[in-house]
């Protein structure tokens, strides 16, 4: 758990969404592409303001949709420049097919995902389904647990997403509605610090389209015969190595922001009272303050219980969690969205795969899903995870997915 | 490379025999006409005697004094006056009738196209002169660096391909250009395994967001200042019609300020000729096949280019490769007018392989989509409105058109006056507009900070803002 430092910077009381445009702000890009969705809209207009106030020097780009957000990106970083976006659930189904491209093409970008329950049932609210369907695509996917994780992973990501052997596009993630509409108290950097983190934009020469360096980008690959099958290969396990490369820049980068601020975020995963914990819980995002809540709770009642909070969902810090994991004798996972065809929730699928990749010992787990569609998950639903999860240490078979807000 | 020439066609098609070509002629040189119009081999038909610039003419064979030349700079077959002996040998030499004598002064009297502006064709009510300049393009471009490499694998007699080497050949290399999924990219203009087909930046974009792209490279370049680069797209119709016109529609409602170029195959010809919005009415194509239940496609075609004037572009034109000097000017304004806001032309491209049309008779497919008014040729400004840049008048019913391609073999002749209304209606709607604008500007001047070529606004800072129109 982060302490709260001697301010360096001034001080505000705002939502995740400012949060998240701050973030966006300090690190300047040069363009902002936005379509407005809930429960992404008020950041948007956030940044809009920042804009229209001069605060912010970006070029503004409203335009028609989530699918030109993107692609509008796409050649403003081609172009050279640094740009910024954010959305949520049917946007981001609508940005998909560029989305798809953007890590293909190693365009380094950072949006915030503002996380929500994808349609249908029609739902508007909190849920963390539309990033957790598009984890397989090749961006890296950072989850914040408060508006001030929020800001401060905003520059971070840049700072991964730009490194020469990352080159990536990161989402930075934050609940919808608990983080998004949620009020606390922020501490902003100074835009001096900001810089000094971030140095110099470079461009990416890697792809870039200027008529003093003519280039094809993104020529047809592939195809039967001759080197098409194995450069298209070559640009895969590229696209793969900058992925597990990005593990030791994301620490680095955590590391670099604590010094320069004074807030250290785990950069991979956070562990919580696990010294001598008999099990664990595994969460995700805005729900892990109240999980550490009941963790708290349940030692005060002299149940050893820690928690492993997964920052970094992509790349998967599979060892790191293994090794986090490896001394107790029951894991309880919790997400906040559903794994259809596994029964359970993608973390939890996500964790036994780690443990199986990295450990002899069986370890039994069980999934919970809760939090869906804006639900709250209370400390109450933890302090019930946490007994389910002392049960199964003691034996019991596990039985799940447990829906948590099924009966609320 | 050798020179050509500029010249005056004549189309017996469209002459009425009116002979105010002989009027304004004769009023022109103070004196007899130098151009003739005579009755055809059919009743009712026309032909004409003009001098025709012969490469290698018989008159200057003839000529005993060395009073005719022909000039290596215009072409034109000049006679001196002063070295003249007025025996008239030329005019019995010369085949085509093109060598008048002016009875007034017994000495002979021959065209010399007025200097590049002749008389007869500015008066020719029907269009059946006119004055091609397809000489000075091959002048000026003929030996300009094709910015495509040879050997793309387009079709043979590919019209697309000619229309992105001319384009590209004309707007130079200081350009960055987006070719998305299509027959362009297919034939090779992005490349294959790393390699390229094209010497300028050229990008791949996805089917559905060519305009989007380009307007963030512009906004960033306009940010960075550089001000000089074409940001363009050369795009087919399903692209820009179909899963990608909300990309177009919202880069022109914005007023981006990138040149859109669609080259208009009537269809997905790359992945096999299927339908797209720009298909006409009673296609075959293989979505739209013709069968016992079916003829080919039920609906019209979209418009394309009228409804992007409805989107109040800085610039929107039609053109063909049929009439090259239309379309190197449109090129021109089309590239200025995407300094300063959204650009878009439209060229049409038959296909010979999706439409049934043989190789050698592209061209022909070319002049008569446009001389039948299927696709009119006109261009529209939001200060000026719309003109039409080939008359509309006089055209050739649409059947003489579709007769020369396969893909419309079978249309029945209910079919077919359905299309010849609705080639009426679309002209007539075009004349009313035509009609209904303002006459052009005195002089177009660029809004302040607005994003003109490099040396045009020298003081001018990079522009945040793009100006709605």
């Amino acid at each position: 758990m982060n302490e709260i430092t001697a301010p360096t910077g001034k001080v505000i009381v705002c939502d995740g969404n400012e949060a998240a445009a701050w973030g966006a702000c300090l690190s300047r890009p040069d363009m902002v592409a936005v379509y407005p969705i809930t429960p992404q809209s008020s950041l948007v207009e956030y940044l809009a303001q920042f804009i229209a106030d001069g605060r912010m020097d970006a070029d503004l780009m409203d335009v028609e949709g989530e699918h030109t957000v993107l692609s509008v990106l796409h050649g403003a970083v081609l172009a050279g420049a640094r740009t910024y976006s954010a959305t949520s659930a049917q946007g981001l189904a609508f940005m998909f097919e560029p989305y798809f491209r953007t890590p293909g093409l190693r365009l380094p970008m950072v949006v915030s995902l503002v996380t929500r329950d994808a349609v249908s049932p029609t739902c508007v609210w909190g849920g963390q389904q539309d990033a957790m369907t598009v984890k397989e695509v090749g961006w890296i996917h950072m989850y914040c647990e408060t508006q001030q994780e929020i800001l401060d992973t905003i520059p971070i990501a840049y700072k991964v997403a730009e490194h020469p052997d990352v080159m990536l596009p990161v989402n930075v993630n934050h609940d919808g509605n608990y983080l998004s509409y949620g009020v606390a108290r922020v501490e902003l950097p100074e835009q001096s610090v900001v810089d000094a983190f971030l140095g110099e934009k470079q461009v990416n020469w890697h792809a870039c389209l200027d008529p003093e360096r003519p280039m094809a980008v993104d020529p047809l690959t592939g195809g039967a015969g001759g080197v098409g099958p194995s450069m298209f290969v070559k640009y895969r396990k590229g696209l793969c190595s900058g992925m597990q490369t990005a593990l030791q820049v994301i620490e680095d980068a955590h590391a670099d922001w604590g010094k320069r601020t004074g807030r250290y975020w785990s950069p991979l995963i956070e562990e919580y009272r696990m010294e001598d914990a008999e099990v664990a819980l595994v969460t995700i995002g805005s729900m892990t303050g109240a999980a550490k809540d009941a963790v708290d709770e349940a030692r005060a009642d002299g149940k050893k219980v820690g928690l492993v909070k997964i920052k970094t969902f992509r790349p998967f810090p599979a060892a790191r969690i293994a090794q986090a994991l490896s001394k107790v004798k029951a894991i309880g996972v919790v997400d906040r969205s559903v794994n259809f065809g596994w029964n359970c929730g993608p973390a939890f699928q996500e964790v036994l795969a780690a443990l199986y990749a990295h450990q002899t010992a069986r370890i039994p787990m069980m999934s919970f899903i809760g939090g869906l569609a804006g639900a709250d998950i209370t400390v109450e639903h933890f302090a019930q995870v946490v007994r389910r999860t002392f049960r199964l240490a003691g034996g019991e078979a596990a039985a799940g997915p447990v829906w948590l807000n099924e009966n609320d | 490379m050798g020179a050509a020439f500029d010249s005056i066609s004549f189309k017996a098609s469209l002459c009425d025999g009116c002979g105010d070509c002989m009027t304004a002629c004769s009023t022109a040189k103070q004196g007899a006409s130098r151009i003739s119009i005579v009755p055809g081999a059919k009743a009712g038909t026309f032909e004409t005697a003009i001098c025709r610039q012969c490469g290698d003419p018989k008159c200057v064979q003839v000529c005993p004094s060395g009073a005719l030349d022909k000039d290596g700079g215009n072409g034109v077959v000049g006679w001196d006056a002063s070295k003249c002996v007025d025996c008239l040998l030329c005019t019995a030499g010369c085949a085509y009738g093109g060598i008048a004598v002016d009875e007034t002064v017994a000495r002979v009297a021959k065209c010399d196209q007025c200097d590049g502006d002749p008389a007869c064709v500015k008066v020719c009510p029907t269009g059946a002169l006119e004055y091609r300049k397809a000489g000075t393009i091959f002048n000026q471009y003929g030996d300009k660096e094709d910015l495509f490499v040879p050997g793309l694998s387009g079709c043979q007699g590919c019209n697309s391909e000619l229309i992105m080497r001319h384009a590209m050949r004309k707007i130079g290399r200081n350009s960055v250009l987006a070719t998305p999924p299509g027959c362009i990219p297919g034939m090779g203009s992005v490349g294959y395994n790393g390699k390229t087909g094209t010497k300028v930046p050229v990008f791949h974009p996805l089917l559905t967001n060519t305009a989007s792209m380009l307007a963030g490279i512009r906004r960033y370049y306009d940010r960075i200042g550089r001000k000089d680069i074409v940001v363009m797209a050369l795009a087919g119709d399903g692209g820009t019609s179909d899963c990608g016109f909300h990309a177009v529609s919202g880069a022109a409602e914005r007023g981006e300020k990138v040149l859109y170029v669609c080259v208009d195959n009537e269809g997905y010809m790359n992945t096999g000729m299927q339908r797209s919005g720009t298909t006409p009415y009673g296609s075959w194509t293989s979505t739209t096949p013709v069968g016992e239940h079916m003829k080919g496609k039920t609906q019209d075609a979209k418009n394309l280019p009228l409804i992007m004037t409805a989107h109040k572009c800085r610039y929107v034109a039609t053109a063909s490769t049929g009439y090259m000097e239309d379309l190197y000017e449109k090129l021109d304004r089309a590239v200025e007018a995407s300094f300063e806001g959204f650009s878009y032309l439209h060229i049409y491209s038959p296909c010979p392989t999706g439409w049934r049309v043989p190789s050698s008779k592209v061209i022909e497919a070319c002049r008569m989509s446009v001389d039948s008014n299927f696709n009119p040729l006109w261009e529209y400004t939001n200060s000026t409105g719309l003109r039409f840049t080939h008359s509309p008048d006089n055209a050739y019913p649409v059947a003489e058109y579709v007769k020369m391609i396969g893909k419309y073999r079978h249309l029945s002749q209910d079919q077919l006056a359905h299309i010849q209304a609705k080639v009426d209606e679309q002209v007539a709607l075009l004349k009313l507009m035509a009609a209904e604008s303002p006459p052009p500007l005195a002089a177009h001047r660029a809004p302040t900070g607005s994003s003109t070529p490099v040396g045009a606004e020298p003081t001018q800072s990079a522009r945040r803002e793009i100006a709605r129109n």
